[in-house]
């Protein structure tokens, strides 16, 4: 039987080929849709894995995680140094980080953060060693960069029209291990040098009460971030030219050329200071800190405590949740569209299969003429069909997961979370419950040549 | 040994007042080499299609060595066929894709009655209708050895009774010639009755009796020997 349906399948080659094809399509288009979603949804939640609680000035939650933990540029309100220096000295706090964002560096972001942050989210380096000296920088797994490399960070990003930060260097000392995550493709450089490129926070300890004046700006320039819908670098700038406009003292205490141009009070890096990772509560503002509470308990209880009027305190899987659900809704439109998709493939099949049992009328009843049992006649018909569909429903499995591969090395390449893509048992039932929808709908043509009546097939 | 038995049948088709066939008793022996012949319309098909159990009657009887096919349900009437019953057509119905032999083999495999004593049957046959290649191809065939296959395949299981539709009616003469022979030595090897509809006048002459149809009724029903007389 398997021979006569295979001589079968050859002679009518063209259009089983069509066959197969149209169901591959059909079912990969399905297939990807519900991968890309799965691997988007477990890519990112690992990828915010590391960090417990994130701790901003009050606005979105939303963007706070896609800024902090996905490195999204996006506008972001800074909260006050205060708060940093106030989260080291908790002692539910394991270790406490600020992140510094703003500046890039060949399409990468560069993230100005502390050593205990790199030290407790991966282990080791792949090459190289920790920054140590404020002109120093450690790079992602992903960043195309040597160690010695030299980086010249600039404003923003090469597509928004940044400016390269003049006489501002650093060099690449560490490469890490990868994560899987976006922090791959960033250069972390010590906060301490984004603060010094700003203009933030030089000579802290002397000039005490400048600081204490330009403490009052961060919450004004927070407030005008949050209407203006600047980027935290631009805040940072607003931020830094208030404090010269108002703050003459600062100015000449930390500034030497001041005033000439728009960029002029950006300051320039000591490239061989050492770092000072003690914060202070007169530390500059900050976009976010990263905070790895001791305990569970702890981590409910900080959460609370920063979820007050000026900060904003978020695990970051809750905003992934809410993102997952409205991820899940354009989920449900694309498989509505896959599925309506795999209806009219269905319906045409059904179509062409019926007409081309009426071409076979004549074989059909030749074969219950000589004998052949109407259950084989049954099974000839149907097993050919359902060996098409099943055999595109195989393919469509593979080019699904094929596509959604590639989509995801793609998504990868361009924001460094990994996608992890692969199958579930939650695919395989839905491979059965298509090959069970195939099997029914074989049978109609199959049901149409069982009930043949052999001799009126054999005059037709 | 097969014998064949009508009484009383009729066939009617829907929306025609008459009946396409018509037979208040015939008997056929086992063994007997019997033409049908009539013109178009006459009932032939009718005729060959009631008594191999691809139609029911009517109504009446249709005895096979005791067995009355026309009461069996349609499943029943396909198995005892494919035991009973070698069919040969005027356009051979072989299954394009698959070889001589496969071919020979398509129904038994169907049934799963091919064992190896069958496949060396099958083997056998095609060697005795004079074909050498047993796994040409068969759209690769003349018409004549088609027709070859084709009873080849119809002999396979040494059914009782050998029906052939036209079988030299495609066929040139020589071609036609050679299969009407071995029509005759294959039914007289496996001593099956032989029923062939034709037109063919050489091949009727080869036969014992000729029974002659007309709008759905038997006309005529002659031995070899008055005919000639």
């Amino acid at each position: 039987m398997i021979r006569f349906i295979l001589a079968d399948l050859r002679r009518l080659w063209a259009g089983a080929v069509v066959v197969v094809l149209l169901v591959t399509l059909a079912t990969a288009l399905g297939v990807t849709v519900t991968l890309q979603e799965r691997a988007l949804r477990l890519g990112s939640a690992r990828a915010a894995d590391k960090f417990d609680l994130v701790i901003g000035a009050a606005g979105s939650e939303t963007q706070l995680v896609l800024s902090s933990i996905f490195l999204q540029p996006a506008p972001l309100p800074l909260m006050s140094g205060e708060v940093l220096a106030r989260l080291s000295k908790d002692p539910r706090v394991t270790w406490v980080a600020p992140v510094g964002f703003g500046d890039s560096f060949a399409g990468y972001p560069l993230v100005g953060t502390t050593r205990a942050l790199i030290g407790s989210t991966v282990s080791g380096f792949a090459q190289g060693r920790m920054f140590e000296k404020e002109g120093e920088a450690v790079v992602g797994a992903a960043v195309k960069l040597p160690l010695g490399a030299e980086i010249k960070p600039m404003h923003g990003t090469a597509q928004t029209g940044g400016e390269t930060h003049a006489g501002v260097v650093y060099h690449v000392t560490g490469k890490l291990p990868p994560t899987g995550t976006p922090w791959d493709r960033a250069i972390l450089v010590p906060i301490q040098a984004v603060w010094h490129v700003h203009g933030l926070g030089r000579d802290h300890g002397h000039e005490e009460e400048e600081h204490h004046e330009g403490e009052a700006h961060v919450t004004q320039a927070a407030a005008a971030t949050d209407e203006h819908g600047h980027t935290p670098l631009e805040a940072m700038r607003e931020r830094a030219e208030d404090h010269q406009h108002e703050g003459e003292a600062a100015a000449a205490a930390g500034h030497d050329e001041h005033g000439d141009e728009d960029h002029d009070h950006h300051g320039a890096i000591d490239a061989d200071a050492p770092i000072d990772e003690s914060f202070a509560a007169d530390a500059p503002g900050l976009p976010a800190v990263l905070v790895k509470p001791k305990t569970i308990a702890d981590a409910y209880k900080l959460r609370q405590e920063y979820r007050n009027g000026n900060t904003l305190a978020v695990f970051p899987g809750e905003v992934l949740t809410s993102l997952y659900a409205t991820l899940g809704d354009a989920r449900m439109v694309l498989s509505a569209v896959a599925a309506g998709s795999q209806g009219l493939v269905a319906a045409a099949l059904v179509l062409v299969t019926v007409t081309h049992i009426g071409q076979r009328r004549r074989q059909i009843g030749a074969l219950r003429a000589f004998g052949a049992p109407r259950l084989s006649v049954f099974a000839i018909v149907w097993l050919e069909l359902f060996l098409l569909v099943a055999a595109g429903i195989g393919l469509g499995f593979l080019a699904g997961l094929a596509a959604a591969r590639l989509i995801a090395d793609a998504f990868t390449a361009r924001s460094g979370i990994i996608l992890p893509v692969g199958f579930t048992g939650e695919d395989w039932r839905m491979a059965l419950i298509l090959l069970g929808a195939a099997a029914v709908l074989s049978a109609v043509p199959a049901i149409l040549a069982y009930r043949q009546s052999p001799a009126a097939a054999l005059r037709a | 040994m097969l014998s064949l038995r009508i009484d009383t049948l009729a066939k009617f088709f829907p929306g025609l007042d008459n009946p396409v066939l018509l037979v208040d008793f015939l008997t056929i022996a086992a063994g007997e080499r019997v033409a049908v012949t009539g013109g178009s319309g006459s009932g032939k098909s009718t005729f060959i299609n009631i008594i191999t159990g691809l139609e029911r009657p009517t109504s009446g009887n249709v005895v096979w060595r005791g067995e009355d096919i026309s009461r069996f349900s349609e499943t029943a009437r396909d198995r005892w066929r494919a035991e009973h019953v070698g069919l040969v057509m005027q356009d051979f119905h072989l299954f394009p894709g698959l070889s001589a032999v496969e071919n020979v083999l398509l129904p038994a495999r169907l049934a799963r009655v091919a064992d190896a004593a069958l496949t060396a049957r099958a083997h056998d046959l095609l060697k005795g209708v004079g074909l050498s290649r047993p796994d040409q191809k068969i759209e690769t065939m003349s018409r004549g050895e088609m027709q070859r296959v084709a009873i080849a395949r119809a002999v396979l299981r040494k059914p009782g009774v050998i029906v052939a539709d036209e079988p030299t009616a495609s066929l040139d003469v020589e071609a036609g010639e050679a299969v009407g022979r071995l029509l005759l030595d294959m039914a007289a090897e496996a001593k099956s009755m032989l029923i062939v509809v034709s037109h063919d006048q050489r091949l009727i002459d080869r036969l014992d009796r000729r029974i002659t149809l007309s709008a759905g009724r038997i006309v005529a029903d002659n031995l070899r020997e008055e005919v000639a007389a």
